[in-house]
């Protein structure tokens, strides 16, 4: 079946934006034949599989020279999904990684085919089972396609909420296996030999009997048309089996990368194509009133104006954002520069005109004082608050963010009568094609994702409406492809941000110091994601009594998942108030942490403690540091508030501030979990060292206000992006077994960089702010 | 009007507006993308090029000054990838989504005619490209390498 459908792929289908690169600098590309290469592609991403080669299985094709592509259903976009996925199907094929290449998956293909049965089921028994695949939230079948996980070939083609290790290892090493069993069994049919008696290292098949050998290049063609007779049987090898997993891979894109070669959305070149540029209302919800296209139209290059409505909003996760105008032009430049002199009047409802950053705090400042959702309620806080000894409380606040990615949204779309192509870098390819579908009328089934890398992602790539919008515009052209391209403004404005958020955290204490009762309230916008995390369900720092209440308004800032969702917001509240209550009680923040987690019944406390102490001793916690200098320690955790799958680290940041109020970070020492072992600790190691610089902006630096219903920053000379020289020249990290399936860790750790600097400020200068971001406020001492 | 460009060695004609800037036609006229758009504005760094052997921020420089001068990008830097500054990213691992890392690298590349042997207060001072994915603790290793300071200082031990 499998069989059939990939022979009936569309040639241009294989020509999906891959680009591959073995671990040498020696890169092999497959050219497509003149006479087919309806698309073009720059010379470092074309290649892709010659359709003559049958797959073993969808996710596996061996070339006669052992070449093995494998298909990878998430976007690689930094976090080295290409290597590490990789990873996980070559560990049990047993082949040859010199020779592995990955390929973007087709999302086409997974609109018309149906995941194969022996891919659905998860074995094991859950998150402390080495053997199983620690449950991935895709276990059960969840056909509604777009919410849940789709019951398609590829299921989860999502790249989000660091699922794409967590999720992908089932499946991803079951289809390994599965491709190693059918070339095994190829083998054993082929010289006629049992095939309990032959086994496979390196892309090499050996007859144990006899000797005798063959590789995988040369019996692939039989595999693929030897089915396993007993897919469901076979098994994934647990973390103490694996050879290739678990140690430190490069990434294999990064030749491409460093030589310019590798594609993103934004390097797409058709032929014919032409060029859009975009505004939209700068106000969400806004629309278009007016546009004067006549005072353009003559401009060099400038072939036609667009104008699209506000985007479906359920073709975008509920968002809104606003109408628009596209300039159509032979070159992105000339009609970027049309669109800057064309008069746009925008239509803005006057209820979101009247928005702004203090307004919306102060809503939500007022929100806390309302009874909000109570999420949890253990124990008698009010009774508990009569009897304290000592009361304290603090309100926080974080402002809105996006991600500011590097590459400014952009999508290529071909529309012709009966077909949609789409080339873009993209988290959401199901989603994107959906999108296609819904907007030109054609069937999903015709719609072609071409996935390219994305240059930055941090949160599903802005869920915002660049594919919607480039559709809509090349859907009015049909037969010419148009590359529509953001400016950095629009990317601005055509992103959801992480929402502006406040939180207000009682504690009472007994004469001790120590919390007898702990109230939480936070409050967002009503649709922000995350929202109880870190707090939800227990305290990770003990208190007998303990209340937590999530509290709301609507905004018309569209808000969503920006890297690390509720925890950064979460983290910073919740550590930086451990800090206060310590200072409170006379006690050192780290033993005081310590002793809190030690008192809880949490599952993972253990790994909790260790990963305090571990971080400690590695910073030489309470040795004496120069005046002008501190240190501050933090928890960073998801998922311990069970005993499923979970991420722990911690972190201690040696922070020094100038007399002149310069905020440096010297150090930072990290304890961090591997679970039972990691996939790829290189790529562990380097998105740790992202994140902490990630969110040291996010303390130091970044915001978005909002005046006049807009938002005032759009570009990177007001929204500012830290450099080499406030990055810690020291980064040591180190691993802990916690013998448990670790949950991922590519969007929230580092986080505790913001209450570790709010804490060295209040160490070195007296001063305690509790508003993100720290440049807001005097940093000097004396 | 045609302006004359070498780029990489090779000499162009391009018919362009004098005042496009130099990252557009090297993206839309010649076609070499490796050097990208991020921010317009001549902030990130993410359009670096090499003119007459400077790091010039492309986006921010009109087609018409470049004229007659040698303009590198990331695609002439070296033909096989074997550039110091390419050969110690990749040792370093040091991308991550990439994007800026056409220009960082020729950021670099310029630093160390500058500075062959850089200390971390020259590279603090004059590599000002922005990375989001935030590699910069592996950039600064990679540039120690490029410039041989690491090989020289275990050479002494």
């Amino acid at each position: 079946m499998a069989d059939n459908a990939s022979t009936q792929l569309d040639r241009r289908d294989f020509l999906t934006t891959a680009a591959a690169a073995t671990g040498a600098l020696v890169v092999g590309f497959w050219m497509p034949p003149r006479a087919n290469a309806q698309i073009i592609h720059p010379e470092g991403a074309a290649w892709a599989v010659d359709p003559g080669i049958p797959e073993v299985n969808a996710w596996v094709v061996v070339a006669p020279d052992d070449t093995v592509t494998i298909r990878i259903g998430q976007t690689e976009l930094g976090q080295g999904v290409w290597t590490s996925n990789a990873m996980m199907v070559a560990e049990e094929l047993q082949c040859d990684w010199g020779k592995v290449r990955p390929q973007y998956a087709s999302a086409n293909r997974d609109a018309r085919e149906m995941a194969p049965d022996w891919t659905l089921k998860v074995p094991g028994r859950g998150a402390q089972d080495p053997y199983s695949g620690g449950v991935p939230e895709f276990g059960e079948r969840k056909p509604d396609g777009v919410n849940g996980i789709p019951d398609t070939l590829y299921r989860r083609m999502r790249t989000n909420g660091v699922g794409s290790v967590r999720d992908g290892r089932y499946y991803l090493q079951l289809a390994g296996a599965e491709a190693r069993e059918r070339l095994l069994l190829a083998a054993a049919k082929t010289w006629n030999v049992p095939v309990e008696q032959v086994s496979s290292a390196n892309s090499v098949i050996t007859h144990g009997p006899t000797g005798r050998t063959t590789t995988y290049g040369k019996v692939a063609a039989l595999a693929a048309q030897t089915p396993h007779p007993h897919p469901e049987a076979i098994r994934i090898k647990p973390p103490m089996e694996w050879k290739l997993m678990g140690t430190e891979q490069k990434n294999l894109d990064v030749p491409l990368k460093v030589a310019g070669k590798a594609e993103y959305g934004i390097d797409i070149f058709l032929p014919g194509m032409k060029w859009a540029a975009v505004r939209s209302c700068p106000v969400y919800g806004g629309n278009v009133k007016s546009y004067d296209f006549d005072r353009i139209r003559h401009e060099p290059g400038v072939i036609s104006a667009i104008q699209f409505p506000i985007p479906d909003p359920s073709l975008i996760r509920g968002h809104v954002f606003g109408g628009g105008v596209a300039v159509v032009g032979e070159t992105w430049h000339q009609a970027r520069t049309a669109l800057d002199k064309m008069p746009i009047e925008w239509d803005v409802p006057p209820e979101y005109a009247a928005r702004n950053t203090a307004n919306i705090r102060a809503d939500l400042l007022a929100s806390l004082d309302e009874a909000g959702k109570v999420e949890v309620n253990l124990g008698d806080c009010d009774t508990a608050f009569r009897n304290a000894a000592k009361i304290v409380e603090a309100t926080y606040s974080v402002p809105y963010l996006p991600r500011a990615r590097m590459e400014p949204g952009n999508a290529t779309v071909l529309v012709t009568d009966n077909r949609v192509d789409i080339w873009l870098g993209d988290q959401s390819p199901q989603e994107t094609r959906r999108s296609g579908s819904r907007i030109t009328g054609i069937p999903e089934t015709n719609v072609y994702v071409h996935l390219c890398h994305l240059g930055g992602g941090y949160g599903r790539n802005g869920n915002g409406p660049q594919a919607e919008q480039a559709i809509y515009i090349a859907n009015k052209n049909r037969g010419t492809p148009i590359h529509m391209l953001w400016t950095r403004e629009e990317d601005f404005v055509g992103t959801t941000f992480r929402s502006i958020g406040v939180a207000r955290l009682r504690a009472a204490l007994d004469r001790d110091g120590w919390p007898i009762a702990m109230e939480v309230r936070t409050a967002t916008d009503v649709l922000a994601p995350g929202q109880t995390t870190g707090f939800d369900v227990a305290p990770r720092y003990f208190a007998p009594n303990y209340r937590f209440s999530t509290h709301s308004r609507k905004f018309h800032i569209p808000v969503g998942t920006r890297r690390g969702v509720g925890a950064p917001a979460q983290t910073y509240y919740r550590e930086t108030f451990m800090d206060e209550l310590a200072h409170a009680a006379g006690k050192d923040p780290y033993l005081y942490r310590r002793e809190l987690i030690a008192r809880t019944n949490l599952p993972y406390k253990a790994d909790m403690i260790k990963a305090l102490d571990m971080a400690a001793e590695m910073s030489g916690w309470g040795k004496p540091l120069p005046k002008g200098m501190a240190r501050g320690i933090a928890l960073e955790e998801h998922g311990t508030q069970g005993d499923g799958m979970a991420t722990i680290s911690a972190m201690v940041h040696t922070v020094s501030i100038s007399r002149d109020g310069k905020v440096r970070v010297e150090r930072v020492d990290v304890a961090h979990e591997e679970g039972f072992r990691l996939v790829n600790p290189l790529s562990v190691r380097k998105q740790i060292e992202g994140q902490i610089v990630w969110f040291f902006n996010d303390a130091m630096y970044q915001e978005c206000t909002v005046e006049e219903g807009r938002i005032a920053q759009h570009n990177f000379d007001q929204f500012i992006l830290s450099r080499i020289r406030e990055t810690p020249p020291e980064i040591n990290i180190r691993f802990f077994n916690t013998g448990h399936w670790m949950d991922g860790m590519g969007h929230d750790r580092g986080t505790s960089i913001q209450s570790a600097i709010g804490d060295a400020i209040f160490q070195i200068t007296g001063k305690r702010y509790r508003d993100l971001p720290f440049r807001n406020h005097d940093l000097t001492w004396s | 009007m045609a302006i004359d460009l070498t780029v990489n060695g090779v000499k162009h004609s391009v018919d362009v507006a004098p005042d496009t800037p130099l990252l557009w036609v090297i993206r839309e006229q010649l076609r070499l993308t490796g050097t990208k758009f991020s921010c317009g504005i001549a902030q990130c760094g993410a359009c670096t090029v090499h003119i007459d052997d400077r790091p010039v921020r492309s986006c921010s420089i009109p087609v018409s000054s470049a004229a007659g001068r040698n303009i590198t990008t990331i695609e002439g830097l070296s033909p096989d990838t074997t550039h110091p500054v390419q050969l110690a990213w990749i040792e370093h691992d040091v991308p991550q989504c990439g994007y800026c890392q056409s220009g960082m690298i020729m950021a670099v590349a310029a630093l160390l005619k500058r500075h062959p042997k850089p200390t971390d207060a020259d590279i603090d001072a004059e590599v000002t490209n922005a990375c989001r994915c935030s590699t910069y603790h592996r950039i600064r290793q990679a540039i120690h390498t490029a410039a041989g300071n690491l090989s020289s200082q275990v050479g002494k031990l």
